[in-house]
């Protein structure tokens, strides 16, 4: 058995796999930076070269353990993390999405305006001359003919061309139409062409068989990192915040704008802006509220239940047995079919309660409404591992404490529940920090509702900070990825630091030394 | 009138527990038979039976079921066999293996787990639409791609939950091993892995009910109709713009559960174990 | 020695990679693919439709990519860069400003013969400052059903219904007098805001938009009190939320309902002999004004980096804008085209006509700038629910609430107006 681990033929086959690995990686890598991907190309180079470094040399045992672990963690987790706070650090909403240059690529291309008729001409695209890029332009109402290329306008007589039934010109002397296998080829540089028509107007192309008639608004003043409007001579300067703004009216901005970095302006707006601060005051709040109560029942149910179920009483298989459904079943599913059961009219709660209560409308209401489907969702956990914990006491204590005339009530309080709750603080912490992200409950079963939106309201009252986030960043009709990207910053420290006392608190991190 | 004392309130909680845990479960069962295609909320007792939504699942062929289940079940046991291997071996370093930093490792591992995921979805997005424009087979929109972003979610909690478990298993027999001039490696497949197999299997069962039941980045991910999930799939019949079949979902919904049920209800031993002995120690 | 060896293994897995790298790099070639995204409900009609004919643009394939949900469609739009995406997108019209906005879409121009194929306010919903961002497709709009089982007697004005659903209250077991089952309490609801006075903006004759007026809120608010309220509290004619509207209407108890036209075949199939009209007003022959919108086949941005703009372009005139197009396409939608050839050639059903003629009695355009604009504190979409949650719910003052709304909804037209 050693020598499987020892031997030439173990370092012959560990040498094929990781050749393999590494070839799968290189591939990728040449693949990478042969689309300009360079920041992954980067990631990739050092890749290779820690993996061969840690499996070919003993420079660290403990690396070859984690390193597979490590480059998953870093790709996937780390990244992702590091890119959302540096977005934080950006002006990244809607209007402000795409790059720099790519906004100013798409500002010139709507910078056009048609003319006042708004003409268009059925075309050919073509050559002319055999070389020159060209259209063959019909306007069948008024029998206007004309070759264009991109710096001449060629008129033409009826006679010098054929037409088809249409009266739409299909060939001319010295144009020569591009085939249909041609058209792909040329589409990019088509899609960005300007073909002559007058000295003010141009035709860009509407598709392959379409020219519109435009003239341009706007200049671009590469030099200047500017705008100029061609009319009124108006500059639209770079306003540091992702947008051209009108040097003399700055509330006039081009669009679209792009991602630009503002710095620490959305942590700011956090602690600043009354209209972002006091929603997440309140939303803070709640969603504490809700993770503490939500592990409280979750735990007391599921508490009473393994003290009750502790003992073999007849049955107890099949009460355990039904009572891990709830944890089983996809928590999508019952989520879902939670939200229908509350609703006031024809839900079967009201139904079984004989009230009409309002439940997903009232503020009271949706909260505890949330709150009882989160235990319904977390009890069987507890009772899971607060029955596993409870046998894990051993029995001498109780039988000590009995014999020295302490009654059951006592030993519970006294003895049972400390040692419990010393056990299982941990979970009660991780059940806590999941719960401060429970995403899913609140997005399924309220959607963050109710909301006083008439008296100003921008959160819910059962919005918890993530899904108040989530609304922020992928809300339906504007998206502030920068925004939220600083609230999760934030959720993150909280989050991390509440979960980090409570565990130095309980001392699980004292074996770790 | 002992046994009355004794036994009646665990019977009464029990029931009471038992009623509250599947009440909801049976308005799924009578949905799912209900032919009107919506959420049973209404009454208690089916009024129409009808096989109608479980036929629609295997006969409609723009509903590829048993594809997305087949889908579901290759990427989940993909994810659950390889987070546990990958993950195994980082524990059993965090656990008996000494070096520098250790200790600020793991409480790292366990800080970067308290990211809100969900958050940090369109970074996710953006990393995954870059390695498509470089390597299509491996990016958004395919089955890999997110198998590898949900290998990277799930490394740091299978680390942290199988620390626990390699804690809790007693060391004398490795350092024996040592003592014996077993190399690290040898120490950690001869004498590990096989002490470890149950708690790995747990770990494993763990991250596939996770990956099965998650619908956000898949959705988002796999596109293809013959690509998705059945989380993706079902989610699909109510989260449509204007229309939501229940019907089929509550019937889809609980097939898809069955066997999670069934491998959770044979397991549940294992489980119990596995979800305290990170905790519970010595 | 070890060394070596490593050494050796180093080269020859660089060597190898290096090979296969070479080998596989792929050639990039002009893309002559063009791709359209759309949700779970359109694109297995769409790949059906281009299956079935595929030369819509010369040289061109068009790949249709079918996400699982509307919500999954909307979510990867949201989330995708400038590095990929699709050339179209088949998507809601009020994408557009948001959009457009981003450097998301791109505009096209149409020629005349083409525009005349459309109603020019399909394309008003998809245009954002003045730019046209894609092709209208479907027709979305609702109308109110009511069931003739209980229902004999056309109901002439809003009071009518009130008195019918207090009179057989305990006889018949009815659980609400009028609900939304269809297009949700904001969308599907206006009718009822319009009918009892509250209108998102105010039209002047001549079709125009009011910017200096808003609904008069005491004179809705006292409507409100008159039909809606049983002196404090909802009297429960019309229920807040929609949900269970659908199976309760078709359970009997409900005999009012606000539907969806894209819904229509499914009441059709439960066996219902319904009819379709807009909601009436409180005086008899008025109407609830209702919102008619449409899809779109949006241009996107992507497409010219791509290299598939113009075919994208021709994509959408030859089939999106087209006669033939549409009918095909909406021959396995069936949804009502928006293309003026196709409404006329399509086999129309009677629940389409029915959803016409309630349009054309009480139809307004809906104007996404105005409506997704949140200037006044809220968007449309977000105040109108809220309304009916203050009122029937909670028990506030109709007149004081109607006050905040009125308010609300003035401002976001007035500021929406820079988004024309």
């Amino acid at each position: 058995m050693v020598a499987f681990f020892r031997g030439k033929l173990a370092f012959a086959f560990k040498v094929l796999f990781l050749a393999g690995i590494s070839a799968l990686l290189v591939l990728l890598l040449i693949s990478a930076l042969g689309q300009k991907q360079y920041a992954i190309g980067i990631f990739l180079i050092l890749v290779v070269i820690g993996l061969n470094f840690t499996y070919l040399t003993k420079v660290s045992i403990p690396l070859k353990f984690f390193y597979p672990g490590l480059i998953f963690l870093l790709g996937f987790v780390v990244a992702p993390i590091v890119f959302t706070l540096t977005m934080s650090t950006y002006n990244y909403k809607t209007g402000n999405y795409i790059g720099k240059t790519e906004a100013i690529t798409q500002i010139q291309k709507l910078a056009i305006e048609p003319d006042a008729s708004g003409s268009t001409f059925d075309i050919i695209v073509g050559k002319y001359n055999g070389t020159e890029s060209a259209i063959l332009a019909s306007d069948t109402v008024k029998k206007q003919y004309f070759i264009s290329t991109y710096d001449k306008r060629i008129d033409l007589n009826v006679t010098d061309i054929k037409v088809n039934e249409y009266q739409v010109a299909r060939e001319a002397y010295n144009f020569k139409a591009l085939a249909d296998a041609e058209l792909a080829g040329a589409d990019k540089l088509l899609s960005k062409s300007r073909f002559f028509y007058t000295s003010e107007f141009f035709i860009a192309l509407e598709g392959f068989d379409v020219g519109a008639l435009y003239r341009q608004k706007l200049n671009f003043l590469a030099i200047q990192d500017a705008f100029q409007n061609i009319a009124t001579g108006a500059i639209y300067k770079d306003n540091g915040k992702g947008n051209y703004a009108n040097v003399d009216a700055p509330g006039e901005i081009l669009e679209p704008g792009w991602r630009a970095p503002v710095w620490f302006e959305n942590y700011s707006k956090l602690f600043l802006d009354p209209k972002v601060r006091e929603p997440l005051i309140r939303v803070f709040i709640w969603t504490v509220v809700f993770a503490v109560s939500s592990v409280l029942t979750s735990f007391a149910f599921g508490l009473l239940l393994a003290l009750a179920l502790n003992k073999p009483i007849r049955g107890r298989r099949i009460y355990r047995s039904i009572l891990i459904l709830p944890y089983a079943m996809p928590s999508v599913m019952s989520i879902l079919i939670w939200g229908g059961m509350f609703n006031t009219e024809f839900g079967a709660i009201n139904q079984l309660l004989g009230t009409d209560i309002a439940w997903f409308q009232s503020v009271t209401f949706a909260r505890v409404a949330v709150i009882v489907v989160n235990l319904w969702l977390g009890f069987p956990y507890f009772y899971l591992v607060t029955s596993g914990a409870l046998q894990a006491i051993p029995s001498e204590l109780n039988e000590a404490a009995a014999i020295d005339g302490a009654s059951p009530r006592q030993i519970f309080s006294k003895i049972t529940l400390p040692l419990l709750l010393r056990i299982l603080s941990p979970l009660l912490i991780a059940s806590f920090a999941f719960n401060f992200n429970n995403f899913n409950l609140i997005y399924l079963l309220t959607g963050g509702g109710p909301k006083s939106t008439l008296d100003g309201d921008i959160a819910g009252a059962t919005d918890i900070l993530i899904s108040y986030t989530y609304q922020i960043a992928f809300g339906s009709f504007t998206q502030d990825l920068g925004l939220a990207s600083a609230i999760s910053v934030v959720i993150f420290l909280l989050v991390a630091s509440i979960s980090l006392y409570g565990i130095r608190k309980s001392k699980v991190l004292e074996s770790f030394v | 009138m002992n046994w009355l004392r004794e036994n009646l309130w665990r019977h009464v909680v029990g029931i009471f527990m038992v009623l509250f845990a599947i009440f909801p479960l049976y308005l799924v069962v009578i949905s799912s038979i209900n032919p009107s295609g919506s959420l049973q909320v209404t009454s208690f007792i089916p009024r129409e039976f009808s096989w109608k939504n479980y036929q629609m699942l295997f006969n409609d062929p723009t509903i590829p079921y048993l594809t997305w289940m087949k889908n579901s079940l290759v990427i989940s046991v993909s994810v659950a066999l390889l987070s546990v291997v990958i993950s195994a071996s980082s524990a059993f370093a965090f656990s008996r293996l000494k070096f520098r930093g250790k200790k600020s490792g793991i409480q790292l591992l366990l800080l970067i787990q308290m990211f809100p995921a969900i958050l940090a979805l369109s970074a996710v997005y953006v990393i995954m639409e870059r390695v498509a424009v470089f390597a299509p087979h491996f990016g958004l929109g395919t089955q890999p791609g997110l198998l590898l972003v949900y290998l990277g979610g799930a490394m740091g909690v299978n680390i942290w939950l199988l620390k626990g478990f390699v804690d809790s298993i007693p060391a004398e027999l490795d350092e024996a091993a040592k003592i014996d001039g077993a190399s690290a490696m040898q120490t950690y497949w001869l004498i590990f892995v096989p002490l470890a197999a149950p708690v790995l299997a747990v770990v494993s069962l763990l991250s596939f009910i996770g990956t099965f039941n998650e619908f956000i980045l898949a959705r988002l991910f796999l596109v293809d109709m013959g690509s998705r999930t059945i989380a993706v799939g079902l989610q699909g019949f109510i989260g449509g713009q204007y229309s939501q079949n229940w019907g089929p979902f509550a019937a889809g919904s609980l097939i898809a559960s069955v066997p999670i049920v069934i491998i959770f209800l044979s397991l549940q031993k294992y489980i119990i174990s596995g979800l305290t002995a990170g905790s519970v120690k010595g | 020695m070890r060394n070596g060896k490593s050494l050796k293994a180093l080269a020859l897995s660089l060597a190898l990679a290096v090979s296969f790298g070479v080998s596989l790099t792929p050639v990039h070639a002009a893309s002559t693919e063009i791709l359209v995204w759309a949700d779970e409900s359109r694109g297995p009609n769409l790949t059906k439709v281009m299956a079935a004919k595929s030369d819509w643009v010369a040289g061109y394939k068009v790949v249709i990519r079918t996400f699982s949900s509307f919500d999954a469609l909307k979510a990867a739009v949201d989330a995708a860069t400038d590095l990929t995406g699709p050339d179209i997108i088949v998507g809601a019209n009020d994408w557009v400003p948001t959009g457009a906005k981003s450097g998301k879409l791109a505009p096209i121009t149409l020629t005349a013969a083409v525009k005349a194929q459309f109603n020019s306010s399909q394309f008003f919903d998809l245009s954002y400052k003045g730019k046209l961002y894609g092709i209208p497709l479907d027709i979305n709009n609702v109308a109110m059903i009511y069931n003739t089982k209980l229902v004999t007697t056309k109901p002439a004005s809003f009071g009518d219904m009130v008195t019918y659903y207090k009179t057989n209250k305990v006889a018949k077991g009815l659980k609400a007098g009028l609900c939304v089952a269809g297009g949700g309490m904001s969308w599907g609801a206006h009718q009822v805001f319009s009918a009892l006075g509250a209108d998102a903006y105010m039209m002047k004759k001549d079709g125009t938009v009011n910017y200096g007026q808003s609904f008069n809120p005491s004179l809705f608010g006292n409507n409100v009190k008159a039909y809606l309220l049983d002196g404090k509290k909802s009297n429960g004619f019309f229920p807040a939320s929609d949900t269970g509207c659908k199976d309760n209407f078709l359970a009997g108890t409900v005999p009012f309902a606000v539907i969806g036209n894209w819904e229509w075949q499914s009441y059709v199939d439960a066996g219902f002999t319904m009819n379709l009209m807009p909601v009436p007003g409180v005086t008899a022959g008025t109407y609830g004004k209702m919102f008619g919108s449409v899809s779109g086949a949006l241009l996107t941005s992507y497409a010219a980096k791509h290299g598939t703009e113009a075919a994208a372009k021709s994509l959408l005139v030859n089939f999106f804008a087209s006669t033939a197009g549409q009918v095909a396409y909406q021959a396995l939608e069936k949804r009502p085209p928006a293309e003026k050839g196709a409404q006329t050639s399509a086999g129309v059903t009677s629940g389409q006509k029915g959803f016409g003629s309630a349009a054309s009695l009480a139809g307004i355009p809906q104007i996404g700038a105005f409506l997704n604009n949140n200037k006044g504190g809220a968007s449309y979409w977000d105040s109108a629910p809220a309304y009916w949650t203050a009122v029937l719910v909670d028990g506030k003052d109709p007149i004081k609430e109607a006050r905040k709304l009125a308010a609300i909804w003035k401002t976001n037209v007035i500021s929406g107006q820079a988004d024309l």
